[in-house]
């Protein structure tokens, strides 16, 4: 049985994968007629690029906008994301969550907002992304390794928010948004103001959001054996509050464009209070369900600051670009004193750290990357070259990975040949160099440790100072052929990732799961090879899109459950080991629409994964967190209406398959049907356009579980319905 | 005719898509921890007297292989936990420790046994504080499931 959803894959997806294809090929003639305009010139335009954009990478890439974020708007970035194929979440809550591209998470995949690659504690299933999505204008979600443009850690994609557009000449104006969501009582704003006379430009955000603990459709869970009843289904202690501010700035001429931009994302959310420290906890319920707004402890607060400059100048046919970059991601993690292991059980005086607080991490990193654009004959070449350098500093009393420093320099070359119109090829190499430097820490208290048959109290030493240095030659080749409505593609790729200081020397508790985690310093960098094909074919009443792949690593990094305990920092909890393992992996996502009418379309939105790790102590088993088959049947209507534009009505209808393939400590998860609704609309005020949508999420309030949530292993299902209001007022000031 | 391919095309599709097959080979199975044998000790709300000798008793199983497990004794002075049993226990009221137990360790299990009978002795030093304490057996399996069980006990 085991190989039967693999010998399912041979024989029958990739047979009818072929099938359609041909079927592709045979039917392609350039259609004569054009889409239809409607849009704004601006969405066109917008439009025009996405499609040039996709046609010329040969890697699979999507690329949104504003307008999906906001059709589509979640709690966070990604779960604004997460309708598109291959992109899914691992969900922290109702308001933060990392990005989950094919299976693949945490450091396998990298975030980069205006050139600059985002910093944070990525590592950490509970630590989301630090991006306010209202300040976000453009997406590119590549689907494949990519560490040959964004160096270590993009093996398994890259999340790139594109610079904002730069306002025209001459304008002064901006919008307020506003949202209110029901399930979380959330309320939030975004305000924005922008200028430009013929040079200069500005364009500041400010977007605050508060919300109260989530609602899920039961009233009471299990935590693992531990059963927790819960106050009007409210997930408790689950609130949050974020306030984040931007500012670019900078001069846009003819010659030379230099731009300043500068951010800083504050936030604060809850955890929910029953899970976290060394066993499910009972908490003080007349405390917690007093009110479903306030955070208290367990917390975590994360303030993450940006600067950089990004400047680009022309020089005979050479576009240059250069960056430098600044960024400080400081998080904390708050929680009540608990002993474990042999700490003292009353927490001592003149301690290092405040008594509540259990975690502290402060990253600084600067980085610094130029590349050059020139083109010879048919080819279009970049060469470019990135340096980075990190700090990290640990505080808190509880320990789990040590205090480290990192460098990182990488020079590439990628070359983009245009054989005709319909031909293009690419290929790239490039060369990686990193060292890590982590330093040693020994345990505060002491522990009573057995020698020659007694036990001697000892401060035990939990990391040590060790450097390890990596490189790697990473290449990528591919091709694109366009003719006419048809696009085919095929790319070939290495990527390589430098294991990091988690898993080299963590060595302590993980509160959120109860479990001991060690770090492996024997770690090699981890390799993937990934063969991608991509198929797009669009004519005037329907469009198609199938993107299979294959993927190998030969040393993927995988967090072992052993059998055995921890009897000191762990206090007996099951000890984690980091192994490497070969892991073989496949899937594709499919997209399909079709225009009944004009203004009436349907929709098929479909994903498979499949992962297999072939060697070391899970051989047979799948990865942690693979994402389950899903299929999302949409419904689109689009009238005319009098008076309004872009006026749209849309459901959709998501089954999520079974997850039957799991990795200790994972469980199976049941397969879950959900609705949702939305519908908006824009009405023309003066020269702008107030838009309104209106969303309603889980519209029969069904309980269900998210296999790749944070909160899946504590088995907390997804927030229940949930209807989100949102309003985009722009305004202008005529010069 | 050729939207007839595609409709096949679109069913075969969402029927792997939805469809998943059960992977027989690998060990899915948690262990067990059984404390409702006769001579199986501590269970829900036992009690020790102090400068005594406990005597852990119960019995593991596991469809393929046991792992090991860990005992570990800590004080609920503070009613932190509830424990993973249905009944509860009468406890005393929330008290600062001064010198509360405290108790790890960690045991084998000797390889390729599917069920094992466990029996620790653990000592209760004279001079501890008495009062709630709680008691967690942590089981593992060979493959790294792992089962709990966290139960109420006093140290009188």
């Amino acid at each position: 049985m085991k190989n039967s959803q693999s010998i399912f894959w041979k024989y029958c997806f990739l047979p009818v994968s072929l099938l359609i294809s041909t079927e592709v090929v045979s039917q392609n003639q350039p259609s004569e007629k054009k889409p239809e305009i409607k849009e704004l010139n601006e969405v066109l335009v917008n439009g025009n690029v996405i499609e040039k954009r996709k046609k010329e990478e040969s890697l699979n890439v999507e690329v949104v906008n504003n307008t999906f974020i906001q059709r589509n708007l979640g709690g966070s970035l990604m779960q604004s994301l997460q309708r598109l194929p291959g992109v899914k979440t691992i969900s922290i809550g109702s308001g933060g969550s990392k990005p989950l591209i094919r299976g693949l998470s945490f450091n396998q995949v990298i975030v980069v907002e205006n050139g600059l690659k985002h910093e944070g504690q990525q590592w950490g299933a509970d630590h989301g992304l630090e991006i306010d999505q209202y300040a976000v204008n453009r997406v590119e979600i590549i689907k494949g390794p990519s560490s040959f443009i964004f160096g270590s850690d993009a093996v398994g994609g890259a999340v790139n928010i594109k610079p904002l557009p730069l306002p025209s000449n001459n304008t002064f104006g901006g919008s307020v948004d506003l949202v209110g969501k029901s399930n979380n009582a959330q309320f939030g704003s975004s305000f924005n103001l922008f200028g430009r006379n013929q040079n200069w430009f500005f364009d500041t955000r400010v977007t605050t959001m508060d919300y109260g603990d989530y609602r899920v459709p039961t009233d009471k869970v299990h935590v693992y054996s531990y059963s927790v009843p819960l106050y009007k289904n409210h997930l408790r202690n689950t609130a949050g509050r974020e306030l984040d501010l931007h500012l670019s700035t900078g001069y846009s001429g003819e010659h030379l464009k230099s731009v300043f931009y500068f951010s800083n994302v504050h936030t604060k959310s809850g955890f929910f209070a029953n899970a976290h420290g060394l066993e499910p906890r009972n908490v003080d319920l007349d405390l917690h369900d007093k009110s479903s707004r306030d955070i208290l402890m367990p917390y975590q607060e994360v303030n993450h600051f940006k600067v950089s400059n990004t400047t680009s100048f022309q020089v005979r046919n050479h576009a240059f670009e250069t960056q430098i970059g600044f960024q400080k991601n400081f998080r904390r993690e708050c929680s009540h004193y608990v002993n474990h292991g042999y700490m003292p059980a009353i927490y001592p005086e003149n301690m290092y750290a405040p008594e509540d607080l259990e975690r502290q991490y402060d990253k600084e990193v600067w980085s610094v990357s130029a590349k050059d654009e020139f083109a010879i004959n048919d080819h279009q070449i970049t060469i470019g070259t990135n340096v980075a350098a990190q700090e990290n500093a640990i505080g808190g009393w509880s320990f789990l990975i040590p205090a480290f420093s990192q460098f990182n320099a990488g020079l590439f070359a990628y070359d983009k040949i245009e054989l005709n119109e319909k031909w293009l090829v690419h290929g790239a190499i490039r060369y990686d160099f990193g060292r890590i430097k982590m330093k040693s820490y020994f345990d505060w208290f002491e522990s009573p440790v057995l020698e020659n048959n007694s036990a001697q109290m000892e401060y035990l030493q939990r990391s040590q100072d060790l450097t390890k240095s990596f490189d790697s030659f990473t290449w990528s080749a591919g091709v694109n052929y366009n003719p006419g409505n048809l696009s085919l593609k095929a790319n070939l790729g290495s990527s390589f990732r430098m294991p990091i200081a988690k898993e080299l020397a963590s060595n302590g508790v993980n509160y959120h799961y109860f479990r001991f985690e060690k770090g492996n310093p024997n770690l090699d960098a981890e390799r993937s090879y990934q063969l991608d094909f991509g198929m797009e074919w669009k004519q005037q009443n329907w469009s198609f899109q199938l993107t299979p792949f294959l993927n190998y690593f030969p040393n993927f990094i995988f967090l072992n459950p052993t059998s055995g305990h921890d009897m000191y920092y762990g206090a007996g909890n099951q000890v984690f080991e980091y192994e490497q393992s070969k892991v073989f992996r496949y899937g594709a996502e499919l997209q399909m629409r079709y225009y009944f009418i004009t203004s009436l379309s349907a929709e098929i939105v479909a994903e498979y994964l499949y992962s297999e790790q072939k060697s070391g102590s899970k051989k047979g088993y799948s990865l942690p967190f693979s994402p389950p088959p899903s299929v999302l049947f949409g419904l689109n209507y689009e009238p005319q209406i009098r008076f309004l534009k872009d006026t749209y009505f849309s459901v959709d209808y998501r089954i999520t398959g079974k997850q039957d393939n799991i990795v200790p400590p994972e469980k199976k998860t049941e397969e879950s049907h959900v609705f949702n609704l939305a519908f908006g609309t824009k009405v023309k005020k003066g020269k702008q356009d107030i838009s309104l949508s209106v969303q309603v999420q889980n519209l029969f309030n069904t309980k269900y579980l998210n296999h790749t949530s944070f909160y899946r292993l504590i088995e907390l299902p997804e927030a229940g319905r949930n209807i989100i209001v949102s309003m985009k007022i722009p305004f202008s000031v005529s010069p | 005719m050729k939207n007839l391919k595609y409709i096949i095309g679109i069913t075969v599709l969402a029927l792997i898509a939805s469809c998943s097959s059960d992977n027989s080979e690998i060990d899915t199975q948690y262990p067990v921890i059984d404390i409702t044998g006769s001579g199986s000790f501590p269970i829900q709300c036992s009690t020790i007297e102090r400068g005594k000798t406990l005597t852990f008793k119960a019995s593991f199983n596991d469809n393929a292989e046991l792992g090991s497990y860990s005992l570990d004794i800590h004080h609920n002075f503070d009613h932190h936990t509830h424990s993973t049993e249905v009944t509860t226990c009468e406890t005393e009221a929330v008290k600062t420790p001064v010198k509360p137990m405290l108790f790890i360790n960690n045991y084998t299990i000797p390889n390729g046994v599917k069920s094992y009978e466990a029996t620790a002795q653990i000592s209760i030093p004279a001079d501890v504080d008495p009062g709630d304490y709680h008691f967690m057996i942590r089981l593992t399996d060979k493959e790294g499931w792992q089962t709990l069980k966290g139960l109420s006990i006093k140290i009188l």
